[in-house]
């Protein structure tokens, strides 16, 4: 970022800078994570019928509407109960029983998921009892679902947050574990995505492999609905009967491992078998998660995902010499980390730099013990709980080739004059990246098209005119 | 703990529900889903575009992590202000509380990032917690040279609107002239109050200003330096673009400084012109009016020749129209000067004058959106069917389910629209809009009926 004058701008891009810049403790500096309830907001989006639910002040919803809609380009359909000074002094009870009132006269939800922003949190409403005191006192009927979660944002992040919500939801909708009643499903669960590209080639592949499956929950046709002439309020979703059958289920896949912790746990202690892969971005990753489909669903693996896995490693070798040995930074949620320095590690990309806001220690094992295990991994530094500041300074005096990352990452980019290949969360100034997955083994392919394609753009618009050449 | 809203003089424009007008400043009801911002934003919204300054929000990362950089409002010099710092309060700063921290984080700034200034925006969490940000702030400011000024907006206080009065408040009490600044009056110049440069918007007014000799003396705030705000009150007179927002400050500025105000637009042809020659009588200056009414006359035929094409186009489309403050009134004309008539026009933070004012402008036929709602918008859009949509983005991605051409004059847009310039500009970017051939294959029935040709 430029800040008038030349000489600034050489003392902001010095070693003896980021030194300082790392010392830094009290101050955020444009950061690369969002808060709790923004999570769960898309969780809740991911469930038919359902409406997400603020309780808190209005203002947080605004701003979670308007930051989802502006990455997935949709309307995004949520309620706040609009908390105020009196609310302060007096508790948040009346706005909660009015705002489910007003919420269920209008939008007639099958569902609704009510969580909170930082004020209940920090004067300790006791929603529950509020919740019962508004069915109890007829402002919603008594059998409507509410789930309950507490995500203050001056905890954890927006990952917290969907986990927080995806258990209580559970609890909330899915009746107890029947041994008689135990269906044949496989429930996948995707975690914090926001590609719907991501969960449609999920179907995709478990449609393929004829898996009886449930993707829980699916946001894909919430936040990527088809533009038929009318709006839909609720055009999708986990349907709400498959999520009720949830615990009777043949098994839980979780796809993420840092965004459902608490909801595994709690499907786990329901005696339900589940098994947690790592988000399968790359070929090992996707290797994996065909291997758990199969083993829980007694299928064998049917040719066509044989060739597609097929498919996926040519054009890695059509393009390896692309990115082998090409430094890169990257920043991201955990599970998106893992996924991608996997998949840098198998073409022989170097990881250099790993920035992650909302790093845990389990996150920072997994991360550090999946970098020894690749001699590409050697350069590569997992930089926990920093932010774009601290990668500025990374990326102008230890330069690298490209930096991958959300949109939030531009300005880091434009001042180390690199490339910017954008995966994550939020994509604002491209159009369509969401709608096309980065996982699985179409998820190979698209990553090697957007990195490779891009150094060699690079190379066109600035290579001499000797060396400017058609065949690349 | 909390600020005191009387003493904020919010009720000195009382939002009465005037005949015929909906209850403009009425609360969002808990539930009703109309996607208001709240009174933090609002602060933001107008201390944001103060460009060399560091804007530090002392709250959890909800609101500095959702709102840093996402306005468009430009700078033509330093970009300090668009850099996203925050305290980023946690559960241990909740509990002990956060003073240290945010002591920490100032001088941090003021260290590293040589701001001319830094604004410290409280937050729900903050003034929940009873962090005392003013005196943090004042004990900051005696170990530094700069100033380092606390703006108290925690959100539950309301409103965008009060957030933006809260805003007025602290420029007149803190900024405007403060330092060591001259009082003496600099002939023919002019503050634009309300105007945030969004889009590079107040580059499109500049050269006209410039052509007839009028100073700007600064924005307040669009491509604002801090040192030109301290100066605001040596200007002649003071021209309220945004009428909503900042009411309080140039009242306060007229009663303390002697400036008087004016009321004035520059979205459209009809409204610059207007602007231009109320400005000049303002100033009271016999030839600055006698070239002003030449030249608004020349632009005038000349932007008029330019968008005659475009007119072409546009002329006997209809119209909704839904949006807020100043462009709530000047929309109208706009459109009509393009030959769009309007059907029906809403809007949610808007004064009552606004409001009177857009339907004394519009033709008696045309409906008011009383409801603002999502529930509200897409019924009057089934009932209208209009050929366009001129809104806010909040409804863009609603109005485009419904397959309706939709141009964004808010702050999500990317190109300036206001002056002469900006009205060419907006011409060009609405037939466009309305024009693209992408409606046409949205509305094409898909399979075809029988006997329906497939074109």
């Amino acid at each position: 970022m430029k800040t008038c004058t030349k000489a600034t701008t050489a003392w902001l891009n010095s070693v003896e800078y980021k030194e300082k810049n790392f010392a830094r403790e009290k101050l955020v500096i444009n950061p690369a994570k969002a808060c709790q309830p923004l999570g769960a907001l898309l969780c809740a989006l991911g469930i038919e019928g359902c409406l997400p639910f603020t309780h808190g002040s209005q203002g947080c919803t605004a701003y979670f509407r308007s930051t989802l809609s502006r990455h997935f380009r949709e309307p995004v359909a949520a309620v706040s109960d609009s908390m105020t000074e009196d609310s302060a002094v007096f508790g948040g009870q009346t706005n909660l029983i009015e705002g489910l009132k007003n919420a269920y006269a209008l939008y007639k939800p099958d569902v609704i998921a009510v969580f909170t922003s930082c004020m209940a949190e920090v004067m300790g409403d006791d929603i529950n009892s509020y919740v019962g005191l508004a069915k109890h006192g007829g402002a919603i009927p008594e059998d409507l679902p509410v789930a309950l979660g507490h995500t203050p944002s001056f905890k954890g992040s927006h990952i917290t947050g969907y986990d927080t919500m995806l258990k209580a939801l559970l609890e909330v909708l899915a009746t107890p574990r029947d041994e008689d009643k135990i269906n044949d499903r496989l429930y996948v669960v995707p975690g914090f995505d926001t590609y719907p590209g991501n969960l449609r080639e999920y179907k995709r592949v478990l449609k393929l492999m004829k898996a009886p499956f449930t993707l829980l929950p699916d946001n894909s046709d919430v936040v990527d609905a088809p533009n038929l002439g009318t709006y839909q309020l609720y055009p999708g979703g986990t349907p709400l009967t498959e999520v009720k059958d949830a615990l009777n289920a043949k098994g839980f896949l979780f796809l993420q491992s840092y965004t459902t912790m608490t909801a595994s746990k709690y499907v786990d202690s329901q005696e339900v078998p589940v098994e947690t892969i790592p988000m399968p971005i790359g070929i090992k990753g996707m290797d994996q998660f065909i291997q758990s489909v199969a083993k829980f669903t007694g299928l064998d693996v049917p040719d066509e995902i044989t060739n597609e896995r097929g498919r996926a490693v040519d054009a890695m070798t059509d393009a390896h010499q692309y990115i082998h040995g090409k430094r890169f930074s990257l920043f991201g949620d955990p599970d998106l980390l893992i996924g991608l320095v996997s998949f840098l590690l198998e073409m022989g990309g170097l990881p250099v730099h790993i920035v992650c806001t909302n790093s845990t220690t389990p996150f920072k094992k997994a991360m550090e013990s999946l970098l020894a295990s690749s001699p590409y991994g050697q350069d590569a530094t997992l930089y926990a709980n920093k932010d774009l500041w601290h990668l500025r300074s990374l990326l102008v005096t230890e330069p690298v080739d490209m930096l991958i990352g959300d949109s939030h990452g531009k300005w880091a980019a434009r001042d180390a004059d690199i490339p910017l290949v954008r995966i994550g969360f939020p994509i604002t100034d491209r159009v369509n990246l969401h709608r096309s997955p980065i996982i699985g083994y179409t998820g190979v392919i698209n990553l090697i098209t957007m990195i490779a394609n891009t150094f060699l753009e690079d190379v066109d618009r600035n290579s001499p005119e000797a060396t400017f050449e058609m065949m690349r | 703990m909390f600020t005191n809203l009387t003493k904020l003089n919010l009720k000195d424009k009382p939002c009465l529900s005037e005949a015929g007008s909906p209850k403009l400043c009425m609360k969002a009801l808990p539930g009703e889903g109309a996607e208001r911002s709240c009174a933090y934003d609002g602060a933001r919204v107008v201390l944001m575009p103060i460009t060399d300054v560091a804007h530090l929000v002392h709250g959890p990362i909800a609101c500095a992590g959702n709102s840093w950089d996402n306005r468009g409002a430009r700078s033509s010099g330093s970009q300090l202000f668009r850099r996203g710092l925050t305290t980023d309060i946690m559960e241990n700063d909740v509990i002990y509380g956060g003073e240290k921290k945010l002591k920490a984080a100032i001088l941090e700034i003021a260290q590293r990032h040589t701001p001319k200034a830094i604004f410290v925006y409280a937050t729900c969490v903050s003034s929940l917690i009873g962090d005392d940000v003013n005196k943090v702030c004042e004990e900051a400011e005696k170990e530094l040279t700069i100033p380092v000024i606390s703006v108290n907006c925690p959100g539950f206080l309301g409103d965008k609107n009060i957030g933006n009065r809260i805003a007025g408040e602290v420029l007149f009490d803190r900024v405007i002239g403060s330092g060591d600044v001259s009082a003496e009056k600099i002939p023919l110049s002019i503050n634009l109050i309300g105007e945030y440069n969004i889009a590079g918007d107040l580059w499109g007014i500049i050269p006209d200003l410039k052509h007839l000799g009028i100073t700007l003396q600064t924005a307040i705030t669009g491509d604002a330096k801090f040192d030109e705000l301290r100066s605001a009150h040596r200007a002649s007179l003071n021209v309220l673009i945004c009428s909503k927002s900042l009411t309080n400050l140039v009242r306060k500025m007229e009663i303390h400084y002697g400036i008087p105000f004016i009321e004035g637009s520059f979205y459209g042809i009809h409204d610059t012109s207007e602007t231009l020659v109320k400005i000049a009588k303002a100033l009271n200056d016999p030839d600055l009016l006698e070239r002003t009414l030449v030249y608004v006359q020349r632009k005038e035929d000349e932007t008029r020749k330019t968008i005659a094409g475009y007119r072409k186009l546009l002329e006997g489309k209809q119209a909704i129209l839904f949006t807020g403050g100043v462009k709530t009134w000047s929309m109208v004309s706009t459109l009509a000067e393009l030959g769009i008539n309007i059907l029906a026009g809403g809007t949610q933070n808007s004064t009552p004058e606004d409001f009177q004012r857009m339907k004394a402008l519009m033709d008696p036929s045309a409906q008011i959106i009383e409801d603002t709602s999502s529930a509200g918008f897409l019924k009057i859009i089934a009932e209208k069917k209009p050929d366009l949509i001129v809104a806010g983005g909040k409804t863009k991605y609603l109005a485009h389910k419904t397959r309706t051409p939709f141009l964004d004059i808010n702050h999500g847009r990317k190109l300036p629209y206001a002056g002469y310039e900006g009205m060419i500009k907006f011409a060009e970017t609405l037939t466009r809009t309305v024009l693209s051939p992408v409606w046409g294959h949205l509305r094409r029935e898909f399979p075809p009926k029988e006997g329906e040709k497939n074109d």
